[in-house]
């Protein structure tokens, strides 16, 4: 008999603690943000998605190589003798002309293995992390900074260069003249 | 005819319609849900006659209770919402005696007893008369279906407990 | 007295009764529904340390009108499997079970959809419709969970049905009326006249009511908490046992119904534990009408207070959502039938006792 009393009172007592706890947290300010208006700081080495700085990039291929998804795609070409590429901000002088340079961050998986390979620092991390898109294929992002034009010019440069090297040699050689093989894949836009 | 005739014969077509459904329809559970009708109508009835105690008593016991509980039973066993009722004809004659000896009754009563008049739109303090009624005049009778249930409920708990 | 100034403009019983009986879907219940819903989420946020819905309206006032917009547009499905005329009128049935208790709720002295002798008990019995609808659900549904949780729902409902009537038999007792206006009126004056006072008679009795006013006033709002399917007694919606019980498979505007007969309910609950403990419609305090003679602002107040007191009820069944976890069947059943039966049953015959004497 005792204990059914103290049941129900226990019962009764306990939904009033619990009850004044909750009460408390009505006017406790609350702890969430409201996300698109107010943002939380990232961390110092947050990593989302990346940038390349195409002034900087020689080309060397050593991210596309170190990227466990393969999600770069990059395709160069020499420049002919006495093109001026320019230099990277540290000095190395630049040899090769980037025409594709495309990473599918559908399929990176922001690891940043790719960043820390490249010689001239020109691929790193930024704090955009906003960028969902309604189509897969709009998630390709094309970072070189020539025009389609400019790249099959720079192309077709080369592959003449290389004609009329061969031609030349050919001349002075009389050997098969070997047309070289052409890269005619156009770059997407 | 006025508003009261009207609802009268409302409430008096649900009665009888889902009565008559509550017995043809071959789905056990269309039937007992055409019975939440026919409590529905009967008490619609029952307020206009003025007594409106015995139509609340009527929708919280037929309605809160009875029906619930058949309810309950249907779909609680198994496999016996999908059981089509056997409705075929048997044993024509005998039953067309019984039906008609017994509508015969119910008309004959009908048709010799008194009934009194009552205007459909006085209102009547009923509860207060009833209560009155059940404690003064038909105590004996009050308590002795009390007892009745009472014993119901412990027979029905001593054989739950087995 | 809105009954005869609707005659006075339409010059017909029928057209006034039907206008009447309208009124609280349209000035009442669909407001209401619409401010429960952001209290809600905004009460469980806050609770939770949130800040809940933020971006329609200020502090997304107008989210449940979003939400509305958002339910009306949506497809209406029929499972293939399901019982389709039963499907279809079960979300009417419980509808029709929670809109008919408010013909018996006297808002303020002026309004009462109907002033009829046996409003408490008309209540209980009009409740009734709500199980059957609910069980229709469920059974319709031709889905387990949908047919577990109208079964544990009927199952619930009825059980704590009688608590329920326990208690509003004492206070019967006490008043000897069943009408809720009269019960209302008896408890005018200031808050010290208020059923769970002791109720209006100043007397020895008044004072040893008080306690076991106290007690009903609790047991018959556990009862009426499980009556609405509300926390901790939520187990026919539970959802990570059942996904949402009796409405799984509801979608659209059949779906929207069920939940205003939720909210209905749960105002109604409040109403009758106002009206039976809290003096319905009278001010705690007195009238500004009555203080300076203007006497048409007295029913607007009677209204002001009767929601109000309303809404807190409702407020605190929010409160005590986000504060109680959810009971087992077993626990459900003991607390009814162990506890709070007893109990208001002991009520009973004590305050029985005290007002023959
Ligand atoms: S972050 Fe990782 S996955 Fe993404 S491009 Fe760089 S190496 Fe590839
Ligand atoms: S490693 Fe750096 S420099 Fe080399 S291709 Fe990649 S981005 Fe360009």
């Amino acid at each position: 008999m005792k204990e059914y009393f103290n049941n129900a009172w226990s019962a009764l007592y306990t939904i009033f603690v619990g009850m004044k706890i909750t009460f408390k947290h009505l006017f406790v300010p609350s702890v969430t943000i409201q996300y698109p208006d107010v943002k939380l700081q990232l961390p110092e080495r947050e990593r989302n998605r990346l940038y390349v700085n195409m002034d900087d990039c020689i080309g060397c291929d050593q991210c596309a190589r170190a990227c466990p998804v393969d999600c770069i795609t990059i395709e160069t070409v020499k420049g002919i003798p006495g093109e001026d590429l320019g230099k990277t901000s540290n000095g190395k002088k630049k040899a090769l002309w980037v025409t594709k340079f495309d990473i599918d961050f559908a399929k990176c998986c922001y690891c940043q293995l790719c960043v820390f390979p490249c010689p001239t620092e020109c691929i790193y991390m930024t704090d955009v992390y906003e960028f969902s898109e309604f189509e897969r294929s709009n998630l390709i992002y094309d970072f070189v900074t020539l025009t389609p034009q400019e790249r099959e010019d720079k192309k077709n440069n080369y592959a003449k260069f290389e004609a009329e090297k061969a031609a030349e040699k050919a001349a002075a050689k009389p050997a098969p003249a070997t047309k070289p093989i052409e890269n005619q894949e156009t770059p997407k836009p | 005819m006025n508003v009261y005739d009207l609802i009268f014969y409302l409430f008096a077509a649900i009665t009888i319609l889902s009565a008559f459904f509550v017995v043809t329809t071959r789905n056990i559970v269309y039937s007992a849900y055409y019975l939440l009708f026919t409590f529905f109508g009967v008490a619609g009835i029952y307020v206009l006659l003025g007594a409106d105690f015995i139509a609340m008593v009527q929708l919280i016991v037929y309605v809160g209770g009875i029906l619930i509980l058949l309810l309950f039973g249907v779909m609680l066993t198994n496999k016996i919402t999908n059981v089509d009722i056997k409705s075929g004809t048997i044993h024509t004659v005998p039953a067309t005696i019984g039906v008609a000896l017994f509508a015969g009754i119910i008309l004959a009563s009908m048709w010799n007893t008194n009934w009194k008049n009552v205007n459909s739109d006085m209102q009547v303090a009923s509860t207060q008369h009833l209560g009155f009624l059940l404690i003064h005049q038909y105590a004996l009778v009050f308590e002795l279906l009390g007892i009745l249930l009472l014993i119901a409920l412990i027979g029905a708990a001593s054989m739950a407990r087995k | 007295m809105i009954y005869d100034f609707l005659f006075k403009i339409t010059d017909s019983n029928i057209i006034a009764s039907i206008i009447q009986s309208l009124l609280p879907l349209f000035i009442f219940i669909l407001p209401f529904a619409l401010f429960a819903v952001w209290l809600e989420r905004k009460v469980s946020a806050h609770m939770q340390d949130r800040l809940g819905p933020m971006r329609v309206g200020y502090h997304g006032a107008l989210q449940t009108i979003a939400d509305i917009l958002k339910l009306v547009q949506k497809e209406d499905i029929i499972p293939n499997e399901a019982d389709k005329p039963l499907f279809n009128i079960a979300p009417v049935l419980v509808f029709i079970g929670s809109y008919a208790v408010f013909a018996a709720i006297p808002f303020s002295g002026a309004f009462i959809g109907s002033n009829i002798d046996l409003g408490i008990i008309f209540i209980i019995a009009a409740s009734g419709f709500v199980v059957a609808g609910i069980l229709m659900a469920g059974w319709a549904s031709n889905n387990k969970y949908s047919l577990l949780g109208a079964m544990r729902s009927a199952a619930q409902i009825i059980s704590y049905e009688i608590p329920t009537v326990l208690v509003v038999l004492t206070i019967i007792m006490i008043t000897g009326t069943t009408n809720l206006q009269t019960l209302s009126e008896m408890q005018t004056g200031h808050f010290w006249n208020w059923m769970i006072l002791g109720g209006p008679k100043f007397g020895i009795a008044k004072f040893i009511f008080i306690p076991f006013m106290i007690i009903n006033f609790i047991i018959i709002y556990i009862s009426t908490l499980a009556e609405v399917n509300r926390t901790p007694f939520d187990i026919p919606e539970a959802e990570s046992e059942l996904v949402s019980g009796y409405h799984t498979e509801y979608s659209g505007m059949k779906f929207a119904m069920f939940f205003l007969a939720e909210y209905a309910n749960m105002f109604a609950v409040s109403a009758i534990v106002t009206a039976l403990f809290f003096g319905g419609y009278q001010s705690p305090v007195g009238y500004v009408g009555n203080l300076f003679g203007i006497h048409w602002l007295i029913p607007i107040e009677q209204f002001f207070w009767f929601t109000a007191k309303g809404i807190f009820f409702v407020f605190v069944q929010m409160w005590l959502r986000w504060t109680l976890p959810r009971l087992r069947v077993d626990q459900l059943m003991t607390a009814c039938w162990k506890y709070l039966i007893p109990i208001a049953f002991v009520n009973l015959i004590i305050i029985g006792l005290i007002t023959v004497l």
